[in-house]
């Protein structure tokens, strides 16, 4: 049990339940046994603890079916738990012939709902099928267009490092050699010292444009050296927890970065120094990335720096989402998929 | 002093090799990427080897795995990184990886020609050379966290002194740079000296010891 978890892990909550439902059925077993067993009342707690988890069993259980016929089948998986339930009742007080009503209401608004949705398929089968394909497409070609988009940034900033970077460091390198020749010259050699100095600047700018397409690091060492690195770099204290046992796509580890580089940035804009936690981890199928702080929280989610994070992490059919009570610091938690 | 020098672009290694030469430095061979480094050090066991970070094949960071594999296997050899960028990362790595002179410079720098052949003499001697980016990096890393131990003794002014001693100037280049006396610096120095506690051995190697204190603290 030692795999990490989202923050809602419906399989132990469940358990949870469970076990908290036998102790309680237990308990009121122990009662009903020292109270001098009359009439076993006990079997009404049980009835009552078992109605919530049988509705989310069904719930659950109904909705991992294909996706147009979900609303049919949630709607059939809570009949059936209804008529289970007045089907106990009727057990239990005495086999009366009201069941048969409810029964019918149940069935008959099951069929209704059946034939109707049936109805409205063959309807419109065209535009349904076409709408599924066409998200199919978008989602598709979508995360081409981002992918090609990464791919050429890179190109772009491996072109800058081996190309115009290279030989403005030679440029400057043979302007620092002529300032050697020149020192029986000082006003030639100030010149040359003023031209070096400017492709220094350049260099300087070429590099921070580079940097802003992907740090070095990131693309060298991986997701989890490169968020170190920001982390040692922030101006907070900022414990990492990194499960990354593989490498992830470049689209996913620069995405996850730039959530992490921007939510520290904010954090140490408005968190006078609190320290942050930073976890990455995957879980089935999904790159989780959570940025958590103890600053005064309050941050605007549809601030331009989150919502420039947001487009990122949506591109890539990941969600963002920003919790950020006056008070009670500011997590950022995001999503994204990574086979 | 015997260098080797790693650089996959011509024009660039060409030019350092050049300039190196002509102030007297003995440039004994050339290699292009990580494998013939390690072969050309095997061959001439150099005092220096000057190493770009990016390297073919990859183009990642195949220098700075062939310089640590290099540390390890040539104690006291000194290592002077040059790359397009600042990473305190691999400037940590190189710290944490044995004896000898370490220098880390962003590329640019060659052309400030004594500068850069100053930081070569310096790491070549086993003394340091890092980048004033990198300082920077490092010192305002120090300043976040407070709990540092005898480093949190230092003043501001004591820490400015010892950056600058990192970045591998002379007692009277720090003074410049501060616009202060020689003597004032000297009175700094040996203050960190006494705060962190370090052995009244030789003053170089007290200089090296402080300075690594102070870059891998934290």
């Amino acid at each position: 049990m030692d795999e990490p978890r989202s923050e809602i892990d419906w399989r132990s909550v469940q358990t949870m339940q469970l076990v908290m439902s036998g102790f309680l059925v237990f308990l009121m077993v122990v009662i009903w046994a020292a109270s001098g067993f009359g009439y076993f009342w006990p079997i009404w707690v049980w009835f009552g603890l078992m109605i919530p988890v049988a509705v989310q069993y069904a719930i659950r259980r109904s909705l991992k079916g294909p996706r147009q016929w979900r609303g049919l089948s949630v709607h059939a998986a809570l009949s059936c738990v209804a008529g289970a339930i007045l089907t106990f009742i009727w057990a239990v007080t005495g086999f009366g012939f009201w069941l048969f009503w409810p029964l019918f209401g149940l069935a008959a608004a099951l069929v209704l709902n059946g034939l109707m949705t049936a109805w409205w398929r063959a309807l419109h089968p065209a535009r349904e099928r076409e709408l599924t394909e066409r998200v199919d497409e978008l989602t598709r070609t979508r995360r081409g267009a981002v992918e090609v988009q990464a791919a050429e940034l890179r190109r772009i900033e491996r072109d800058l490092h081996d190309g115009a970077q290279a030989r403005l460091v030679a440029l400057s390198m043979q302007l620092g050699r002529a300032e050697e020749r020149l020192e029986h010259d000082p006003e030639a050699a100030e010149l040359v010292r003023k031209a070096r100095s400017e492709a220094s600047a350049a260099i300087g700018e070429l590099r921070d444009l580079a940097r802003g397409i992907a740090p070095p690091v990131l693309a060298d060492r991986g997701l989890a050296a490169a968020v170190d690195a920001l982390g040692k770099r922030s101006a907070l204290p900022v414990t990492l927890d990194a499960r990354l046992s593989r490498r992830l796509s470049p689209v996913v580890e620069s995405a996850a970065y730039f959530v992490v580089a921007e939510s520290l940035t904010n954090a140490a804009k408005y968190g006078r120094g609190a320290p942050a936690r930073v976890t990455l981890m995957v879980e089935t199928g999904r790159l989780i990335v959570e940025i958590d702080d103890d600053g005064p929280g309050g941050a605007n989610p549809k601030g331009s720096g989150l919502t420039g994070l947001r487009n990122r992490v949506e591109a890539l059919d990941g969600i963002l989402v920003v919790r950020s009570s006056v008070g009670e610091g500011t997590t950022v938690h995001a999503e994204l998929p990574c086979e | 002093m015997r260098v080797v020098i790693a650089e996959d672009q011509a024009l660039l290694r060409e030019g350092i090799v050049a300039l190196l030469r002509e102030n007297g430095i003995d440039v004994v061979a050339q290699a292009e990427d990580a494998a013939g480094l390690l072969r050309i050090l095997a061959g001439h066991k150099p005092d220096l080897a000057i190493v770009d970070v990016r390297l073919p094949p990859t183009f990642t960071d195949e220098g700075v795995r062939a310089a640590l594999e290099a540390r390890a296997k040539y104690p006291g050899l000194g290592v002077l990184i040059l790359s397009q960028y600042v990473e305190p990362v691999y400037t940590a790595e190189l710290l944490d990886s044995g004896e000898g002179g370490i220098g880390y410079l962003l590329k640019e720098r060659v052309g400030d020609v004594k500068a850069f052949i100053a930081a070569v003499e310096n790491v070549a001697r086993g003394g340091t050379a890092l980048d004033r980016e990198v300082v920077s990096e490092l010192v305002r890393r120090r300043d976040a966290d407070s709990g540092d131990g005898a480093l949190a003794a230092l003043t501001p002014r004591e820490r400015e002194v010892l950056g600058l001693m990192a970045e591998g100037k002379t007692n009277t280049a720090i003074a410049r740079s501060l616009v202060v006396t020689p003597g004032a610096v000297e009175k700094h120095i040996s203050n960190i000296f006494s705060k962190l506690d370090l052995p009244a051995t030789d003053e170089d190697h007290r200089r090296v010891l402080a300075v690594l204190a102070f870059l891998r603290a934290g």
